[in-house]
């Protein structure tokens, strides 16, 4: 056989090497019942509720923040996670938690947050404007 | 139209947008006749060329018009455009509406479109007889992006987004109907505060030079061909490969510092998509690079040259769709949103993507193949190997990257992997392995055949002594609570080091035309190694498990480490190493400044270095709160601290203070305690102690006269708190036959002190003290992160920039050009 091929067959094993790497990996975007029914991490989509407390109390704890939130099947699901409250959380739209359960709680180990009104700031605020106008 | 709005400026916006149209027809123009002119079968018929040329001139002058009317526009702050609103304001300097300029995506792609222009211009001075072909394709990508900036409705499809939209057309409010709107608007939205720093001035310049350059060896691997100048595009086109990869190295590069010097995710890599997406082209670039050298040596491997580097502009295109299409939407925190350009974007891949697949299928059979095998042991084997491999990790990173596009293309919902990062950390590593190992046993391998026994003692020779120092870094550096395949990619960046450390020495010794490359590999290696180590054993040092809402063992991703830290002003924390203070903030707008003092004391309790550091956070009406770290410099580490929280007050601390009266004041303490005290005496507090220093009979309250019959006491107050010492002297007063008293706060302490009562009897005076409850005080919850070695990662991007310095004038100088 040429050496070309063996090395030709080479990349093709390494490239579906990864592939199925990937593919083991991957996890689902789920709810929070699904969350319940496993013990494997996965990631949740959904959005803050804004009328139940967030809880932050960097005297008592630095490293807890706990939060409600619905998902996309609007269940929703007391949240903890094991930092400082990030800047501008209740100005998120969109949250995509990874976690798991523990009990009744979702630990998150990671949540990022979606704020549209960061990048495209196409809401005039006429409040504002109209405040504005108040002082001339 | 019809209705006129009274103060806008509309002259440098339709200029602008005139500018662009013909910056669209310019480049239309250029690429039929560059296409005609290279066609062409009457060779001595020089007009189409010459139209070519000149249109794409018009093209050059009249984007540099839409630059000129944009920074007018931008610079004059004038509102009623949509882009100047949107990405700048009053308050900016300069320097920062220059990088507000590109701030938006039609300013990405005027960056974009300027730097392929001025490529463009040396083209057409540089490349001789290339000149038709290669502006052909140049002229072509240079349409494409103007049109990206047309904003123009065509048979009701909006093509591109013009930057000279009117804030009015941009959006629906009310106030839109008032033709005095503008003056309403008095100031823009301002730029996002992560943006204001100086890498952001010079960083998107310096990515878009190197996303524009890759054209040119694209350009010329089309050309190549197209014209069937199979060999000769080789030799054309390497030199502005190894620009093209240096350059977009570095822009890559200075990303990833400003990250790490203004964005608090504590690194300076996160693989997040768009990160990701800009090293894609980097690393088929860099493959292609290595082949293309393969190729001019030996003639080997001519396609996967060819299709490396047409790859890497397809790349290039791709990255910038994933980028711009909000496509990525639920998986990376700062992609751009949808300007409505999805389907254009789309397109602007495909059709280069069609180019390139047309002319190598066109053209396969007569492509050069090379009947012999390459020799295992020869140099060109194993860098084309080494290519392949770069290939695979670019494959890998598009692969996962892409999981957003694979889900829309064909309908599933696969989340990328929980545990992201890691996943990353360990493939990319692999290949890394790989490739450095290749790096370094190459330079022992010479063209086409080589001394099998010799080459094999030196590998050995070299594999051994790297093996040990290997051993010893990791040892030292504490590496070894990694995966070992970490540890691997540790050995090979070691070996590469060594190894072309050897290939430098030699070189200077007098094959001087070899150092270039060494140069780079030795750049590469350092920055794998630093990157490595400080990113592997970066330390938390603001480990802590003082919260009493204890977690215990989360989960094993976030681990156990509780890595914020809250300190209150003025009360000294251990820290790792350190005692860590809050002492105090300072404010210049808009960056509120957190002083926090490190010391650190050696076994006998000697002081052996203080420093400030001060990290910052940004009150921004738009996006709240923003912290940005300070870092101490070591040379061999560094110690990275950032504010992770905030009290609720510090986002409006001005009017939060004002709003509350007098009366109100004292809830923000605890309850009082009154303490009869005589001259000398002292009183104890939680962190400390007042003393009564004495009494002043003509104790003067700035404002108040006071008569004979009135009485005024002072008492002066000595405040020792957290070994602080300060002052302070309430007053009491009798005046007009009314009891006054004076209080006195000491914020820093947390104190407010009062001079209550006079007991002549006694001859004692009864002072009481409001002490602030420990969570009324003022505090900042931080973290702070111990980076070892990082200097190495960027002391090696400036060694691999230098390298290619060097091949690029070592190659320059072997161009013939015709």
């Amino acid at each position: 056989m040429k050496k070309s091929s063996i090395l030709g067959l080479v990349t093709i094993a390494v490239a579906i090497a990864v592939i199925i790497s990937l593919y083991s990996k991957t996890s689902s975007y789920g709810s929070f019942s699904d969350a319940k029914k496993t013990a494997a991490e996965l990631r949740v989509v959904g959005h803050l509720d804004k009328q139940k407390e967030l809880y932050y109390d960097a005297a008592k704890d630095a490293n807890y923040f706990s939060f409600y939130v619905k998902d996309k099947q609007g269940e929703e699901c007391k949240v903890v996670f094991p930092g400082t409250k990030p800047q501008d959380f209740e100005r998120s739209e969109q949250i995509v938690l990874t976690g798991q359960m523990v009990g009744n709680e979702f630990h998150a180990s990671d949540i990022l947050m979606k704020c549209p009104s960061k990048y495209t700031q196409d809401k005039i605020d006429v409040t504002e404007a109209k405040a504005k106008s108040a002082n001339i | 139209m019809n209705k006129a709005f009274q103060g806008e400026h509309l002259l440098p916006g339709h200029l602008g947008q005139i500018f662009i149209i013909f910056s669209f027809g310019a480049a239309l123009l250029s690429t039929i006749s560059y296409y005609f002119a290279t066609t062409t079968t009457n060779k001595l018929d020089t007009s189409w060329a010459r139209i070519g040329r000149f249109a794409f001139y018009g093209n050059s002058i009249s984007i540099l018009g839409v630059v000129v009317c944009l920074f007018y526009i931008v610079y004059n702050h004038y509102f009623e455009y949509h882009y100047a609103w949107s990405y700048t304001s009053r308050s900016l300097p300069v320097y920062y509406l220059v990088s507000g300029f590109w701030n938006g995506q039609e300013g990405g792609f005027l960056l974009w479109t300027f730097w392929q222009a001025v490529l463009g211009n040396i083209l057409i001075w540089k490349s001789k007889s290339w000149e038709k072909p290669v502006m052909t394709v140049v002229a072509f990508s240079q349409l494409w992006l103007a049109s990206m900036l047309l904003g123009i409705e065509f048979f009701g499809a909006r093509i591109g987004s013009s930057p000279f939209l009117l804030l009015r057309n941009a959006i629906e409010a009310p106030i839109f109907s008032q033709p005095n709107y503008l003056s309403f608007i008095k100031d823009g939205q301002g730029m996002n505060p992560l943006l204001q720093n100086y890498w952001m001035v010079i960083h998107p310049p310096t990515l878009f030079l190197g996303l524009a350059s890759v054209v040119v060896p694209f350009a010329y691997a089309i050309a190549g061909l197209w014209q069937k100048r199979y060999k000769e595009w080789v030799t054309q086109a390497i030199p502005y490969t190894l620009f093209s990869a240096m350059i977009l190295g570095t822009g890559v590069i200075m990303g990833s510092l400003w990250a790490y010097e203004s964005l608090n995710f504590g690194g300076f890599w996160a693989w997040d998509p768009v990160e990701n997406a800009s090293i894609f082209p980097w690393l088929t670039m860099v493959g292609g690079l290595h082949v293309l050298i393969v190729y001019k040596n030996t003639g080997h491997s001519y396609f996967t040259a060819t299709v490396l580097i047409l790859l890497s502009f397809i790349m290039v295109l791709y990255s910038s769709f994933l980028a711009r299409s909000g496509i990525l939407g639920e998986t990376s925190v700062h992609s751009f949103t949808d300007l409505g350009m999805f389907w254009q974007l789309v397109s602007f891949t495909l059709i280069f993507l069609f180019v390139a697949i047309y002319f190598l299928a066109a053209r396969r059979k007569e492509l050069p193949v090379t009947k012999k095998d390459e020799e295992t042991y020869s140099r060109e084997f194993w860098m084309f190997v080494g290519a392949i491999f770069l290939a695979l990790s670019c494959f890998h990173l598009v692969l996962v990257t892409s999981i957003p596009v694979w889900n829309r293309m064909f309908g599933t919902k696969v989340a990328p992997p929980t545990d992201l990062v890691g996943h990353y950390n360990i493939i990319q590593a692999s290949f890394a392995m790989v490739i450095t190992l290749l790096t370094g046993f190459t330079q022992f391998l010479k063209y086409k055949k080589t001394d099998i026994t010799r080459f094999f003692i030196s590998t050995l020779m070299y594999f051994l002594l790297s093996a040990l120092i290997t051993a010893l870094i990791v040892y030292t550096t504490g590496l070894y609570k990694l995966q070992f395949v970490f540890l691997l990619v540790m050995l090979g960046s070691v070996y590469s080091l060594l190894v072309n450390g050897k290939v430098l020495v030699d070189a200077l010794k007098g094959k001087f035309k070899l150092a270039g490359s060494a140069v780079a590999h030795i750049g590469f290696a350092l920055m794998l190694v630093g990157g490595l180590i400080a990113a592997g054993t970066r330390g938390v040092v603001s480990k802590n498990d003082t919260g009493t809402l204890n977690l215990g063992n989360f989960d094993k991703a976030a681990g156990d480490v509780k890595e914020n830290i809250m300190i209150y002003k003025n009360d000294p924390v251990k820290m790792g190493d350190y005692i860590v203070t809050y002492i105090g903030d300072s404010v210049s707008q808009p960056n509120h400044y957190y002083k926090v003092d490190y010391k650190k004391f050696d076994e006998k309790g000697k002081l052996t270095e203080e420093f400030l550091l001060k990290p910052n956070v940004q009150i921004n009406a738009q996006m709240g709160l923003t912290p940005s770290p300070d870092t101490k410099h070591y040379l061999l580490h560094d110690l990275y601290t950032h504010i992770t929280a905030l009290p609720q007050s510090a986002a409006a601390p001005q009017a939060a203070d004002a709003a509350h009266g007098e009366a109100n004041d004292d809830k923000n303490y605890d309850p009082p305690v009154v303490h009869e005290v005589a001259v000398g005496d002292t009183i104890r507090f939680r962190e400390g102690y007042i003393i009564l220093k004495s009494l002043k009979k003509e104790a003067k309250v700035q404002n108040i006269p006071l008569t004979d019959s009135d009485v005024a006491i002072g008492a002066k107050l000595e405040i020792v708190s957290n070994g602080k010492t300060y002052q302070a002297e309430p007053v009491y007063m009798i005046k007009s036959k009314s009891v006054f008293d004076f209080a006195r706060t000491v914020d820093d302490a947390g104190l407010k002190l009062r001079l209550t009562k006079i007991l002549p009897e006694k001859s004692k005076v009864e002072i009481t003290v409001f002490q602030q409850p420990q969570n009324k005080k003022p505090w900042i919850v931080m973290r702070a992160l111990d980076f070892p070695y990082i200097n190495f990662l960027w002391s090696g991007t400036i060694i691999m920039i230098i390298g290619f310095l060097l091949s690029i004038f070592r190659r320059n100088k072997e161009l013939k050009v015709v």
